[in-house]
């Protein structure tokens, strides 16, 4: 707990260091083309977003929790809040993009060595390597545990054989994490270990996946023969799968936030149903409907946001209920799809085109979102499997068709 | 959105006296005493002795200022239990109308009645079918009153009715009426949730008989009561629904079909994952519009409209679910199951069906 005198001090400070550091232009709703990636093949979209990236990295706060020997900024929950609320109010820009920074990293704070966490952890904080995720393959998606792709002892290295599918970005990524089998005799979670690959290795390749959205946001990985040095197994040998679920905690948890991260539109969903249906003359929206559907949704979507609230506060005071967390990826999830299909009603006959990628308007991109984010309920374990979780971890109904 | 230790203390001490009390089977009883039967006065006396009725008056008026939150914990456990009590008429709405829209003088007269439980007060909301917020259907015309209200908790118990009226000047006034007055004729009926409600005609009623409230902000206080209200109404809900979901997974976790437990099937794990889902989101959109009420928000009507709105679809969709997963035991009256399912479509009526909530927080965000 810190003391909330401390606290008001530490706005303060934050306040005026955002100020100070934060140029203006990155205080703008953030368009795709204007994320900050990092990686080895990184380039900055502008010299601001480079001052602004600059001044976050060196003041740790790229990474404003992860403690400041690996880069971060030690910040307790707290003032990581204070930090994130003063960004929000002043419209500051995420100043890194990367899934070492949102899913790695805190996995290897509870699992990695040490020096694994100083190579790595370092790294992703100052943006100097892009990571990819090597989770599912083309047999092993919901059930995961059932992967294939092979780790082979082969004296100081592993020798790893097989492919990732639906691996984010790979074809940019500099280095990649994956659960690869280390065991075929022991029950299937039990074989399973955690591997970090460079994607510059010998016998690593990728394919793009063209997807409904017309973009190629995935890609499938191959791995042939690629040796990989001992000291990249993270946690035990066999034990990757304990390494996966903490790590899967930190991936659904992004992905019920993934609206806050995103390219914000032009209009809001309300200035968007105004726009697009006109009003009665007390304000009332010309599709009773319609209307009533959307007090539906931002009444589901404040709620959600409620409920993020309430764990938070729970974990401040002590008081946990380690079911609500459960809950959140297949709510969030769920609710930004409904908010798409709304916008996709409200854009009518100007909601149906996704031709003539030249024309980048405002219709096409949300069109592009609906598409995209038909993925949010499957990627990072599906809603179904979501579901079974809930039943069995909050409910306490008993476990079915295997593990999940 | 945190419990205090006193509030969690109280809340456990609440839940413990409803279960002593077998709350449930006193409703059971209610069901067959007469319609002017309101709930069981003994229980009353006793939740009256434990200080309910002072929970959120402010102590200057020897209330136990004790929080919204606090308040919200205690409904949540009645509708866990479905205690039959003037908690929601009394309390929350003729108490609070009496704390926002009375003069200092009124509510020094008149408080002490109400917390001691001397007197009951009831509050007459619309002369409609729906819940409109207060309608015009009683009119004041040369200092006389008349029209109608429907659908009144607890209003034939009542020693006090309150309502709003359309006064001669066209504004909006609340007056206070003992309930025996003359041209005031009361007719008790019990709806299916087993409690009672009234219709009550004004007929040429002399204002003189009552009084009106004439503190600073009568209309502002009786929106604010109303809005307040839902959100405690909103937090019983949530305890039913907590209760019935909680009693459909237990039931699905003892009965066996197919030699199997029924608990196991995932058709019907999905179908109470999703009812968890919506009942923890219903939760938090009460607590925090409970915690709104106690940070002293002035405008808290778009959080009482989304906490009624998804308490309404909540407890509609658990408590179908319960009936249905229950199987034919769902539709026994041996099981409370079915009490539950009817309280759910009463207190949907209650203070505002889900599309009125829908329409009026539309209007506040500015479509």
């Amino acid at each position: 707990m810190t003391d909330p005198q401390d606290l008001q001090a530490f706005r303060q400070e934050v306040a005026d260091w955002l100020e100070q550091n934060c140029p203006l232009s990155q205080r703008q709703p953030v368009v795709q083309s204007e994320q900050i990636w990092g990686g080895r093949k990184r380039q900055f979209p502008s010299d601001d977003a480079r001052t602004w990236f600059e001044a976050c990295r060196d003041r740790g706060f790229t990474a404003p929790d992860w403690p400041a020997e690996y880069g971060g900024a030690g910040l307790t929950s707290e003032q990581h809040k204070v930090l994130t609320n003063e960004m929000k109010r002043l419209g500051c820009r995420p100043p890194l993009y990367d899934q070492g920074l949102w899913m790695l990293g805190p996995a290897l704070l509870v699992y990695g060595s040490e020096e694994q966490k100083r190579e790595h952890l370092t790294a992703i904080c100052r943006g100097e390597v892009r990571w990819a995720q090597g989770y599912s393959e083309p047999g092993a998606g919901s059930d995961l545990a059932s992967l294939k792709t092979r780790a082979d002892d082969d004296g100081d290295a592993f020798v790893v054989n097989g492919t990732k599918i639906w691996t984010t970005k790979a074809d940019q990524a500099d280095w990649i994490f994956c659960l690869v089998r280390t065991d075929d005799d022991a029950p299937k979670q039990q074989g399973i270990s955690f591997l970090l690959i460079d994607m510059e290795s010998e016998g690593v390749s990728t394919s793009p996946i063209p997807l409904i959205s017309g973009e190629s946001e995935f890609c499938q990985t191959f791995f042939d023969n690629v040796r990989v040095p001992k000291e990249n197994l993270v946690g035990e040998l066999n034990g990757g799968w304990s390494v996966a679920k903490e790590l899967l905690k930190h991936e659904r948890k992004m992905m019920a936030m993934v609206g806050d991260m995103g390219e914000k539109p032009a209009l809001s969903l309300v200035e968007l149903a105004r726009h697009c249906l006109g009003t009665e003359d007390d304000g009332a929206l010309n599709k009773p409907a319609i209307r009533d559907h959307m007090a539906q949704h931002l009444m589901r979507e404040q709620a959600i946001a409620s409920l993020g609230e309430r764990i938070y506060q729970q974990g401040k005071a002590g008081q946990v209920d380690s079911r609500l967390p459960l809950l959140m990826k297949y709510l969030g999830t769920r609710e930004i799809q409904a908010k798409d299909e709304l916008i996709l009603e409200l854009l009518g006959a100007e909601g149906l085109t996704m031709e003539d990628p030249s024309i980048v308007d405002d219709s096409r991109k949300r069109v592009k979102q609906w598409a995209f984010n038909k993925a949010l309920t499957i990627a990072g374990g599906t809603s179904e499997i979501q579901l079974n979780i809930i039943a069995k971890r909050a409910l306490g109904m008993p476990s079915v068709g295997g593990k999940s | 959105m945190i419990f205090t230790e006193e509030q969690q203390l109280f809340r456990d001490a609440m839940a413990d006296f409803f279960a002593k009390h077998g709350a449930i089977q006193a409703l059971r009883q209610l069901r067959e005493e007469p319609a002017n039967v309101a709930f069981d006065t003994q229980i009353w006396a006793e939740l009256v002795a434990l200080g309910l009725p002072g929970m959120v008056v402010p102590e200057e008026y020897d209330g136990l200022s004790f929080g919204w939150l606090g308040l919200g914990a205690i409904a949540e456990v009645s509708g866990r239990h479905l205690a039959p009590s003037p908690l929601l008429s009394h309390v929350v709405l003729g108490q609070e109308l009496l704390l926002n829209c009375g003069s200092t003088a009124q509510i020094a007269h008149y408080l002490p009645l109400l917390l001691s439980g001397t007197e009951l007060w009831a509050v007459a909301i619309d002369g409609h079918r729906f819940f409109q917020g207060g309608d015009g259907s009683v009119v004041e015309v040369d200092e006389r009153l008349s029209g109608k209200k429907v659908l009144v908790p607890d209003g034939a118990a009542a020693d006090r009715i309150l309502l709003p009226v359309r006064r001669a000047d066209g504004n909006v006034g609340v007056f206070a009426v003992p309930a025996g007055s003359a041209g005031v004729s009361v007719e008790a009926a019990r709806m299916m949730d087993g409690r009672q409600y009234a219709n009550i005609e004004f007929d040429e009623v002399e204002a003189s008989q009552g009084v009106w409230l004439c503190g600073s902000s009568v209309e502002n206080g009786w929106r604010l009561t109303l809005d307040r209200a839902m959100v405690v109404l909103a937090a019983e809900m949530v305890g039913s629904a907590r209760e019935l979901l909680e009693r459909t997974v237990q039931f699905l976790t003892e009965r066996e079909q197919f030699g199997v437990k029924l608990a196991t099937f995932q058709a019907l794990q999905h179908r109470c994952s999703m009812a968890y889902c919506e009942l923890e989101l219903t939760a938090s959109a009460v607590l925090a519009a409970l915690s709104a009420i106690d940070r002293g928000e002035s405008q808290i009507a778009a959080y009482a409209s989304q906490a009624k709105a998804l308490a309404n679809d909540c407890l509609t969709l658990i408590s179908s679910e319960a009936v249905q997963l229950h199987g034919g035991m769902g539709v026994t009256d041996e099981m409370d199951i079915g009490l539950f399912l009817k309280r759910s479509r009463v207190a949907n009526q209650l203070l505002g069906t889900s599309d009125w909530h829908r329409a009026r927080f539309a209007s506040l965000a500015g479509f």
